[in-house]
């Protein structure tokens, strides 16, 4: 058996590394580009080979990984989603038809295929699917403890290709450093606030119980009243604190999913038909902006 | 400007999850709705159009059966995607396509392209589906056709032959540029889409939808993925409303229960 493992971090190389490690036997190959890139060197000991590329662009990765898929021939391709990682090996599965799983929580290798389990319906079910290979593995980061890294092996370097899409900037996004996944008390904000203004209640809330403020992609994403790294949902942050209060959130799936892991859910929102209700261990059916202030008074009284 | 292809997707829809008593997914209960982030890829469309002229073709390919109990909701999310700004709807549908994987459903969608008398100038698509998330099928195309792709773009601009994006990656906004025809792939940030008006409604039903089966894309029949066993996820919570004659009372009830359960300490 032969794998490959493709990686935009240094960290997801070594989580890729340990997968191929556990999933079979046989010689492991790794591709890293972009970041990556500059600890080639450094992991080299642990793989067959690694292939670098200095760019991120997805294009000159798919260029790349075409090469080395056809100099290679793996069985599997394994990695730990990113954006740029999905997109490059997306293209590569298109290219040569490979089956391709994305956010896979864990996957076993039996005679010519691999089986694996993945949330479906926005983590509101799981399935559980065989496909034969070669086949393109990607899974959820911090599933696989990462292996140490260790230099010494062969490292050979890749180029670009021809690429049609061109970088003309980048710019970095304002992000908090929040650990919402390491918090015990989360307070969620959701559409349910009228103006970035009025988190300063949630803020308020959050401060008293000694927790954070997290929220809705909307809140986030869009209206971006909060760094993105506050972003809570299957496509943002998964957290499990002792304590989560959703607060003007309706309820979506792709919500809910990543907060299931809290030991109490509490919710406030007007609507009494709201489906965060249905999700929620305690709900309060009020108008956010009457009930906090009153929640707030209360809890400093007892405080003292 | 050529056509403005927009991928769609008839999608399970998580928000009616129905599972059988052993907690196996009742998939065939559960019903198709248009996936969300195609309206932000039909809102993009309709702009582009807008703009540059062309024609708005959505392609949809359905990959749950049996089609009996699909046939309403394939209908009514084609007559959506209609009314939101496609001028012509393609759906792929029929009983030996189903249930789909990616590697089938890319090559039904890049035959459906090549054979069916489009010339795209872009094609675009949503980041990922409700249903299977796994945001890959853009990319599969774009590699079947041979054509640049550009994936999580949070706002475009197209002009003289030329388009200008935005990517949304995890830590950084990247700037890209390339020449036309392309592959595109949105976030949901990238609009706020309209609710189509009552005449665009009406006029949707007008529009012309063509209706094609496995015969008509032979060379793409072939699903690698087998489906061995999909379970809900029980979600138990206690659901207790508090209640009390006034929001002092219920703001004094929250409180105990919270230290109660130990989840707070004041
Ligand atoms: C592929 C995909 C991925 C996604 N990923 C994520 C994700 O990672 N995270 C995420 O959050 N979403 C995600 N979404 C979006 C998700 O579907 C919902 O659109 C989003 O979660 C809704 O945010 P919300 O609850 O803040 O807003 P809304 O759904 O608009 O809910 C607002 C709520 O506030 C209540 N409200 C209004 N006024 C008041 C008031 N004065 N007092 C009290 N309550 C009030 C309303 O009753 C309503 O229930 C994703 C969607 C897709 C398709």
């Amino acid at each position: 058996m032969k794998a490959l493992i493709v990686a935009e971090y240094t960290r997801d190389a070594l989580e890729g590394i340990k997968a191929a490690k556990t999933l079979a036997t046989g010689s492991t190959i790794l591709l890293v580009f972009g970041p990556a890139s500059t600890e080639a060197e450094n992991l080299s000991g642990l793989v067959d080979k690694v292939y670098t590329l200095p760019s991120r662009n997805p294009e000159a990765v798919y260029n790349a990984l075409r090469r080395v898929y056809e100099d290679e021939k793996p069985d599997l391709i394994l990695g730990v989603v990113s954006k740029n990682v999905k997109d490059s090996l997306s293209r590569l599965a298109g290219a040569y038809d490979l089956p391709m799983s994305t956010e896979v929580l864990e996957a076993s290798v039996e005679d010519g295929s691999v089986k694996y389990k993945r949330g479906i319906l926005s983590e509101r079910a799981y399935s559980i699917e065989k496909v034969p290979m070669p086949a393109i593995i990607l899974f959820n980061p911090r599933i696989f403890e990462p292996e140490e890294a260790r230099p010494g092996g062969e490292v050979v370097k890749l180029d670009e290709g021809d690429t049609k899409v061109k970088q003309i900037g980048i710019s970095k996004k304002q992000l908090s450093g929040v650990k919402l996944e390491e918090a015990e008390i989360v307070v969620g904000v959701g559409r349910g606030f009228k103006k970035k203004e009025d988190l300063k209640l949630a803020f308020e809330l959050a401060e008293l119980l000694g927790g954070q403020v997290g929220g809705s992609r909307p809140i986030a994403a869009d209206f971006k009243w909060l760094p993105e790294d506050a972003w809570i949902g299957i496509s943002g942050k998964r957290i499990s604190p002792k304590l989560y209060i959703a607060i003007g959130i309706s309820g979506a799936p792709q919500h809910m999913s990543a907060v299931m892991g809290s030991k109490v859910i509490v919710a406030v929102n007007k609507d009494k038909n709201a489906p965060i209700f249905k999700q929620a261990d305690y709900g309060v059916v009020a108008d956010l902006y009457q009930f906090l202030p009153i929640l707030i008074k209360k809890i400093r009284e007892r405080k003292g | 400007m050529g056509d403005i292809v927009v991928l769609l997707k008839a999608a399970l829809n998580p928000e009616m999850v129905r599972s059988k008593p052993d907690g196996t997914l009742d998939q065939d209960a559960i019903p198709l709705k248009l996936s969300d982030i195609d309206r932000n890829a039909v809102e993009e469309a309709a702009k582009l159009k807008q703009k540059l002229g062309g024609k708005v073709i959505g392609i949809m390919v359905l990959t749950v059966g049996p089609m009996a109990k699909r046939e309403k909701d394939l209908k009514m999310a084609v007559q959506e995607a209609l009314a939101k700004g496609v001028d012509e709807a393609i759906v792929v549908a029929d009983d030996r396509l189903t249930p789909g994987d990616q590697v089938q459903t890319a090559k039904i969608i890049a035959e459906v392209i090549r054979n069916s008398g489009i010339n795209p100038s872009i094609i675009l698509a949503s980041e990922a589906t409700i249903d299977e998330t796994t945001g890959q099928i853009p990319g599969r195309v774009a590699a079947k056709l041979g054509l640049p792709y550009i994936s999580f773009a949070r706002s475009i601009e197209v002009a003289d032959g030329k388009i200008i994006a935005e990517r949304d990656l995890e830590e950084e906004l990247e700037k890209v540029e390339a020449e036309l025809p392309v592959v595109v792939s949105v976030t949901q940030e990238i609009n706020q889409p309209r609710p189509p008006t009552l005449i665009q409604i009406r006029r949707a039903a007008r529009k012309p939808q063509k209706r094609l089966g496995a015969d008509d894309v032979k060379q793409a029949i072939g699903t690698k993925r087998v489906i061995l066993e999909r379970r809900i996820v029980t979600i138990n919570r206690k659901q207790q409303i508090i209640e009390g004659s006034n929001l002092e009372e219920i703001a004094d009830k929250l409180i105990e229960i919270l230290e109660k359960e130990g989840v707070i300490k004041l």
